[in-house]
């Protein structure tokens, strides 16, 4: 029997298709938000493009100083991300809004880890250096990090960086949560502590996002009425509020289910039990052990 | 002769006696300003529930109060509450003329945007009185103290198009005392010095060398309102610039 590659792709994928389903419901995925964490919303009408935040996170975080700290002149000209640098920037828009006097309104949008309820990074994770807290926080074990860096692969905000200047001991770097200070009562974030306007507003999230829901209701043709974090990628801890488009700020559209939801059920459902290797390595066993003795038979006859 | 003499006598030992009254005497210190410190370190009970009025219903109140730019007792206010010191300290307080405020808004409303719901209770309050520290669990939608400052005096003086907007035309910075900071040898050459201010801005030194005053051309970027180029400069083509 010739048994093509084609054939033989048809029949593996038909066959995995068809068994796949039976075992994803049987057991469900299930979201691990932690049931009462910590979140942080940034009003972006608020935000006055200080760059405190930025001075406030190096100094919590022991990250060299923002790069022109006191000088807001030119450092908006570029867009900036996160990096190995800084956990935080803030990056000036011109949506096209104009004041009384007709000059263009800039929107200030500070970028950061939204620390996910369910944070594809830790998904990827395959060491289990990357957790998710209770507080909310995303942690990051540096010793059990292996340097895969499939993390920042994962993250659909493209958040965590790496470190490749230091080559003997590169870490991940990215927004704590300032994990160590919120696990303490009453503790702040360094960012939310100095933010002159309250742009920043922290607090359990649940509260924060009806404090959220509540600006937007109590001040009709200010806000965009969509609270960007509440559902994106199956919610984020850090939730925005905005008067211009979220995209025009660089916030994706991004869906609403969880990131980790599809590929964790294809994953623990195709290898429950080791079945689908058992099935894999079974087939190939009956095609070798098929095609054997074809080619044993012509052979006998021969000899006798 | 004797008389001059006796005379100059009497007039420096006038001048020693004066002298040493000064010394003796205290700091003269502006009046305002002390009481201010003194009224911005006091933390006031705070106010938790308000009455939610509208603003047009808030300036009727406060026109049939009868209140007036006459009722302000304070001309001048340190905005510089112990609340907000307690988290950081980044900045000298702003100094707040309130009477003058008074006089050129004429609406109370502006600021004294709600009053407490106790009716017994003064038309007008402190700021601190009903915003205090952020993020108080028990009421997440009142903004603390330090925001409501910034929000208050950033919008009014951005629509007003008057009055600053930016840190430090409100604020003084705390400047470090430098006399601690500058360590140099006695009698220093101007490269020691140089090398000393480096030290620390050095950001500041790469910029200069990418200005006008040290190429003799071109622009100079970090100047502000001094952007302009200058084409033609002391560097390529001509002997003086002015």
């Amino acid at each position: 029997m010739q048994f093509s590659r084609r054939n033989f792709f048809k029949f593996m994928g038909v066959a995995g298709a068809s068994v796949a389903a039976l075992p994803s419901s049987a057991r469900a995925w299930k979201s691990k938000a932690p049931p009462d964490s910590y979140g942080c919303l940034v009003d972006l009408t608020r935000c006055v493009g200080c760059r405190k935040c930025e001075e406030a996170c190096s100094e919590v975080n022991k990250l060299p100083a923002p790069e022109r700290a006191d000088c807001q002149c030119t450092i908006f000209d570029r867009k900036r991300r996160p990096d190995d640098k800084a956990y935080t920037v803030v990056n000036r828009y011109f949506t096209g809004k104009l004041d009384q006097f007709d000059n263009p309104l800039p929107t200030y949008a500070k970028v950061q880890c939204m620390h996910c309820q369910d944070p594809s990074c830790v998904s990827a994770c395959l060491a289990g250096a990357l957790t998710k807290d209770e507080t909310g926080a995303v942690k990051y074990d540096v010793s059990r990090c292996i340097g895969c860096r499939y993390c920042m692969v994962a993250c659909p905000f493209e958040i965590p960086a790496y470190e490749y200047h230091n080559p003997i001991t590169p870490k991940v770097m990215k927004c704590t949560f300032c994990y160590d200070r919120i696990s303490e009562q009453g503790g702040l974030p360094g960012c939310a502590t100095i933010c002159p306007t309250e742009a920043l507003t922290f607090g359990k999230r649940k509260t924060i996002l009806k404090v959220a829901q509540k600006r937007l209701k109590e001040n009709p043709g200010k806000y965009i009425d969509y609270v960007y974090g509440e559902k994106e990628v199956g919610g984020t801890s850090w939730l925005y509020i905005s008067s211009v488009p979220f995209e025009k700020v660089n916030l994706p559209a991004l869906p609403n289910k969880p990131l980790p939801k599809l590929s964790e059920t294809i994953q623990h459902s195709l290898f429950s039990y080791l079945w689908s290797p058992l099935a894999l390595f079974g087939v190939l066993g009956a095609v070798m052990y098929k095609s054997n003795k074809v080619q044993e038979e012509p052979q006998n006859k021969g000899g006798a | 002769m004797k008389i001059k003499m006796v005379r100059k006598i009497i007039f420096l030992a006038g001048l020693v006696i004066l002298a040493t009254a000064l010394c003796m005497a205290e700091v003269w210190k502006a009046p305002d300003q002390e009481k201010a410190r003194e009224k911005a370190k006091k933390i006031v009970p705070f106010i938790k529930e308000y009455k939610d009025d509208c603003k047009i219903n808030r300036k009727i109140c406060l026109m049939d109060a009868g209140i007036s730019i006459k009722d302000v007792k304070d001309v001048y206010f340190l905005l510089d509450s112990p609340i907000i010191k307690k988290r950081e300290d980044h900045y000298e307080p702003v100094r707040f003329a309130h009477k003058r405020h008074a006089a050129l808004i004429q609406d109370c409303s502006m600021c004294h945007h709600y009053r407490p719901k106790d009716e017994n209770a003064l038309e007008t309050t402190r700021c601190s009185a009903c915003h205090q520290d952020s993020f108080n669990p028990d009421h997440p939608e009142r903004i603390g103290i330090k925001a409501a400052y910034h929000q208050q005096c950033v919008k009014c003086h951005t629509a007003e198009a008057k009055g600053p907007v930016d840190c430090k035309g409100c604020h003084l910075q705390k400047v470090p005392d430098h006399k601690d900071l500058v360590k140099l040898p006695d009698n220093a050459d101007p490269f020691q010095v140089t090398a000393e201010c480096l030290r620390c801005h050095d950001t500041q030194g790469e910029d200069m060398l990418k200005t006008a005053h040290w190429l003799w051309k071109g622009p100079s970027p970090y100047t502000t309102g001094h952007r302009k180029d200058i084409m033609h400069g002391k560097g390529t083509t001509a002997l003086n610039n002015y």
